[in-house]
């Protein structure tokens, strides 16, 4: 994260960004009840790389079918793939996007946040980590982590 | 001493061009060529100095010798061909030097090319050169040549200069040049050639060279290469695509008439051919064609163009083919359209129509309706080529749809309402979506007054068959058929063509018609009541429209009619009328009459200024009467808007009874008429009015936004720009006052009236007036009604952005509303909350920041997605407040 560290990797594969969500008619509805789906979910997790000048979807590291929610069993579980299997940045990708959904979703969610099976060399290690409540809570008293937590997290202007 | 200097130098240039010339002939040192050029730029040596340098390559026993030796000469004239003194000798050089080895001819074909830029040619010179260069060069042989010889060839006509610029020369050699093109160009293969070879030909037909009898032969050479089939190789050096060429050759072969009876029966047989790309290409290439109409005089011709035409259209494979073969069609019939008849030939013009009806009338009248769309698609292309053409058309058509239409309306009518099974209903479904194709292809065509004439009655009819029934079902689908017949209608009326005559035709049979059916619906028992509102607004609309262009005096009388009939019960002017005579319209009790008052506003509000209305007085106080006395909502709504329509359009200075009715205020509001105070004060005291108060509220809102219906330019009345700030400023001031006296119960509605008001004014009013009324706006965010808060809330959006020092300082009691609001039961007013805390999180806020996080945590689970996703934006915001990293 030092000043003058060389990219990891400089020249990332950029995807295109799903457009905007096409609003219906029954969102507009006063009496239908909106169940919170994948898509909403993926809608959230607009973050920016930490490295990179752009957002985790357009790195691929987000997909919308990697996401998975239940609204009825409160549980969503978001898998991200980094973009290179010995990415460092893994834990604070996992980190951003595991506090930016506590922030984002209600209370009575379970959110699970893991690594897609098989894309990380050290796959085990980063999950255990992002699965610990107490460590979770512990990397965001450390203020320069919350730093880059937030850098990521706050909407780019363009 | 001079003189010897003198000798020097010269002797020095020889020595520098000699060099020059060694290494660029036995060195083979391409770029000395330049040198050279730039040598005899700078004057060190000249052209002629150049060439006795060259003596010994030019006259070598070596082919490929002479050949380099040419070649460096051709270079540095191509870069010095300005004002060469030595043009006339180097002419007959060049000249001369064609007849050398073939090797040769390249770098002087270049040399040449750049001789004809050069200025002063001799007269005479561009001719003689030409025909050195068919003479000489065999062109037999030149096919053999390499391909680079040819390209020099080509390049040599190509040259715009060359051909431009000697225009009356070229066309005396006439035929023979054009033969030798010709011969030059047979059997070319290369691309790059035949770019060239096209551009030429395409310079030879525009530039009006006389093809004589060489006219079937340039076609042919290049019409071989139709379709182009050219695929460019991957990595081509020369950037040639397919596209180009297609275009390149497309150019020549439309380019002349002279080439329309060859063209013709060629695009028909690759027409028929099997392959795609070739049918897509003649179907461009005859759409592109514009002067094909000369021979296509020939019936057999056009027989077959439309066979092949319609075969893709109808069995089509792809829709480019289908909508090119459109396109084509319309090329064509417009090309026939614009073609000159001579006194003893037939109209090709309705020869080929004649075809096309042949083939398609029938389509449309079969019942399965599988070939109804490609034939009304086939009618329409050509119907829209041009007036003569839809004209012909229009009438052979138009029976048979009318009868169409009539026959499925039969059938509708022979169902058996009892009889119910899923396919019969589908069948209906089907007519009735036959039935609407009908109406709209009807009023797609009434364009023309005298199509209007034919059409309408038909529309009407429909109209009043849809009084004469009373099935339950038969009315679900002549609810929806009415509805589209007065939507065909209003469209005609929308697009006509202003003309007397389609006026005269609107006002003698139409409006009558209309006013009489619609009297009848009402007066009639079989009242169909479920589109009767329907029905009504697209009456008026329709109205509205035709009146807005109505001509003057027609408009007037039509005016006065109205006035009449509803003053004064006068009939006599409707047709097949069975009313009775003085029915009292205006002064009816019965609902259902009372609402025709809406047709009145559609004839006289619409009215042009100049327009004097008829008995004005009489007709005001029944109006007024009636939007006072009447307690049908739509009635006393039409009545005051028609009133206020009146009022808007009077002459200035006419007594005005006063009358508090907000569609009033705003006729006057609109162009500042000084009796407007005395009604806004009235509405203003009906705000502290226990019952009427949340209506004058409301009024306010009418006052300030746009009217779609009557008070607007559209229908000519009187609007003065900036009103709506004029009204603020005179207004505000009262407003606040008024809300301090007022007792606390009444508070709501200056609220209301306020919040009314600013939401219409422009943003950049807002934002400089809200200060003075903030703690009225945040008064009104925390009284009961949804409304207040919506437009409270959008007005104080735009404002957050770049707050004023007033509204810091009150940012506690703000905060505490805001949250307050996320819970209301309007999902707008959660979303705009939302929104407005999410603002506010760029405000010294830090404070705030816990309380407003768990208040955040609630919106996250709303019913509405739309709700939760501005919660999840502000919550967002709010956390990176005061955070590392955030803000």
């Amino acid at each position: 994260m030092s000043e003058g560290t060389r990219l990891e990797n400089a020249n990332p594969v950029i995807f295109q960004r799903s457009g905007e969500r096409v609003q219906t008619a029954s969102e507009e509805d006063e009496d239908v009840h909106d169940p919170i789906d994948d898509r909403e979910i993926f809608d959230i997790l607009s973050i920016n790389d930490p490295e990179h000048p752009l957002s985790l979807e357009e790195l691929n590291v987000v997909e919308q079918v990697r996401v998975k929610v239940n609204d009825a069993e409160n549980t969503v579980g978001v898998e991200f793939t980094p973009t290179i299997p010995h990415c460092s940045m893994a834990t604070l990708i996992g980190l951003s996007i595991k506090v930016k959904l506590l922030r984002s979703l209600p209370d009575r969610f379970k959110i699970d946040v893991c690594i897609t099976p098989g894309t990380h060399a050290s796959e085990e290690a980063v999950n255990k980590q992002l699965a610990d409540k107490e460590r979770v809570a512990a990397a965001l008293e450390n203020a320069s982590l919350l730093e880059v937590v937030n850098q990521c997290l706050s909407t780019r202007s363009i | 001493c001079q003189r010897s200097s003198y000798r020097d130098t010269m002797a020095a240039e020889s020595t520098l061009a000699l060099s020059l010339v060694e290494e660029f002939v036995s060195g083979l040192q391409d770029s000395k060529a330049k040198d050279a050029a730039k040598g005899v730029k700078d004057g060190k040596f000249t052209v002629l100095q150049l060439v006795e340098a060259l003596g010994s390559s030019l006259t070598s026993s070596q082919p490929h010798t002479r050949a380099r030796g040419v070649h460096l000469l051709s270079e540095v004239l191509q870069e010095c061909y300005g004002d060469l003194t030595e043009r006339e000798v180097l002419i007959a050089f060049y000249e001369n030097r064609l007849k050398d080895h073939y090797v040769v001819t390249p770098p002087v074909l270049k040399g040449l090319k750049a001789l004809t830029k050069c200025t002063n040619l001799p007269p005479g010179s561009a001719v003689s050169m030409l025909r050195s260069v068919f003479q000489d060069i065999h062109v037999q042989c030149l096919s053999q040549l390499c391909c680079k010889t040819h390209f020099f060839f080509f390049s040599f006509f190509s040259h715009d200069v060359s051909l431009l610029r000697f225009p009356t020369e070229l066309k005396g050699l006439g035929a023979d040049f054009v033969f030798g093109f010709v011969q030059s160009m047979d059997g070319e293969r290369d691309p790059r050639n035949l770019l060239l070879a096209f551009q030429i030909a395409k310079n030879l037909i525009h530039g009006g060279y006389d093809l004589g009898k060489f006219t079937e032969e340039l076609f042919e050479v290049t019409s071989c290469y139709f379709p182009i089939d050219f695929s460019p190789p991957p990595n081509d050096p020369h950037g040639i695509t397919r596209e180009e060429l297609v275009q390149a050759l497309r150019a020549v072969l439309t380019g002349t008439p002279k080439f329309a009876e060859f063209l013709l029966p060629l695009l028909i047989e690759k027409l028929d051919s099997d392959v795609q790309s070739a049918k897509l290409d003649s179907l461009q290439t005859l759409v592109r064609n514009s002067c094909l109409a000369v021979c296509l005089q020939l019936k057999q011709e056009l027989t077959g163009l439309w066979t092949s035409v319609r075969r893709e259209v109808f069995q089509t494979s792809s829709e480019k083919i289908e909508s090119a073969g459109l396109a084509a069609l319309t090329a064509l019939t417009s090309c026939l359209s614009r073609s000159v008849l001579s006194s003893d030939s037939e109209d090709s013009l309705s020869t080929f129509l004649d075809f096309i009806l042949k083939d398609c009338k029938h389509h449309l009248c079969e019942p399965d309706l599988k070939l109804v769309w490609p034939s009304a698609k086939l009618l329409q292309a050509a119907c829209s080529a041009s007036t003569r053409a839809s004209h012909i058309i229009t009438v052979a058509v138009m029976p048979s749809l009318l009868e169409q239409y009539n026959n499925r309306t039969q059938v509708i009518e022979t169902a058996d309402p009892m009889n119910q099974d899923q396919e019969e209903v589908s069948e209906l479904h089907s007519h009735h979506a036959v039935r609407q194709r009908c109406l709209s292809a009807l009023a797609a065509v009434s364009i023309q007054p005298s199509v209007v004439q034919e059409s309408t009655p038909v529309l009407l009819e429909v109209l009043r068959s849809a009084h004469t029934g009373n099935l339950a079902k038969k009315m679900l689908f002549l609810a929806s058929s009415v509805v589209l017949t007065c939507r065909s209608l209003q469209r005609i009326a929308e697009r006509v063509q202003d003309s007397e005559e389609a006026g005269r035709c609107f006002h003698d049979v139409f409006i009558p018609h209309l006013l009489s059916l619609a009297l009848q619906a009402f007066v009639s028992v079989f009242f169909f009541f479920v589109n009767a509102f329907d029905l009504f607004a697209q009456c008026r609309a329709y109205f509205l429209m035709r009146c807005v262009w109505l001509p003057f005096r027609l408009a007037g009388q039509t005016a006065s009619r109205a006035v009449s009939l509803f003053l004064d019960g006068d009939v006599s002017f409707l047709p097949d009328n069975s009313f009775p005579s003085h029915m009292q319209l205006l002064k009816g009790d019965s609902w259902s009459l009372s609402r025709l008052v809406c047709l009145l506003m559609g004839s006289v509000c619409s009215l042009p200024r100049s327009v004097e209305v008829p008995q004005i007085d009489k007709l005001l106080s029944a109006l007024e009467e009636m939007s006072c006395a009447c307690s049908h909502p739509l009635s006393y709504t039409s009545a005051a808007k028609c009133f206020a329509g009146l009022v808007n359009k009077k002459p200035q200075g006419d007594s005005l009874d006063s009358c508090a009715c907000p569609q009033v205020a705003k006729a006057l509001l609109l162009r500042y008429h000084p009796l407007f105070t005395t009604l806004t004060d009235k509405l203003f005291s009906l705000l502290d009015d226990a019952d009427l108060g949340p209506m004058a509220a409301d009024g306010f809102s009418l006052l300030m936004s746009d009217s779609t219906d009557v008070l607007n330019r559209a229908c000519h009345a009187d609007v003065r720009i900036m009103y709506r700030q004029r009204f603020f400023s005179e207004n505000s001031a009262k407003l606040v006052q008024g809300f301090n006296a007022a007792p606390q119960e009444k508070k709501p509605n200056y609220l209301k009236a306020l919040s009314n008001i600013v939401n219409k004014l422009p943003k950049q009013v807002q934002v400089t007036e809200l200060p003075a009324l903030l703690s009225l706006l945040l008064e009104a965010l925390s009284c009961p009604d949804q409304d207040i808060h919506l437009s409270t809330l959008s007005c104080l959006e735009p404002v957050l952005v770049n707050p004023p020092q007033v509204l810091i300082q009150q940012l506690e009691a703000l905060i505490n509303r805001l949250l307050a609001l996320i819970s209301s039961p309007a999902m707008s007013v959660r979303i705009a909350s939302l929104s407005c805390i999410s603002t506010l999180s760029h405000f010294p806020v830090l404070p705030f920041r816990a309380r407003v996080l768990r208040a955040l945590a609630k919106p996250l689970d709303d019913k509405k997605r739309l709700v939760r996703r501005e919660a999840v934006q502000a919550r967002g915001e709010w956390f990176l407040l005061g955070s590392p990293g955030g803000r």
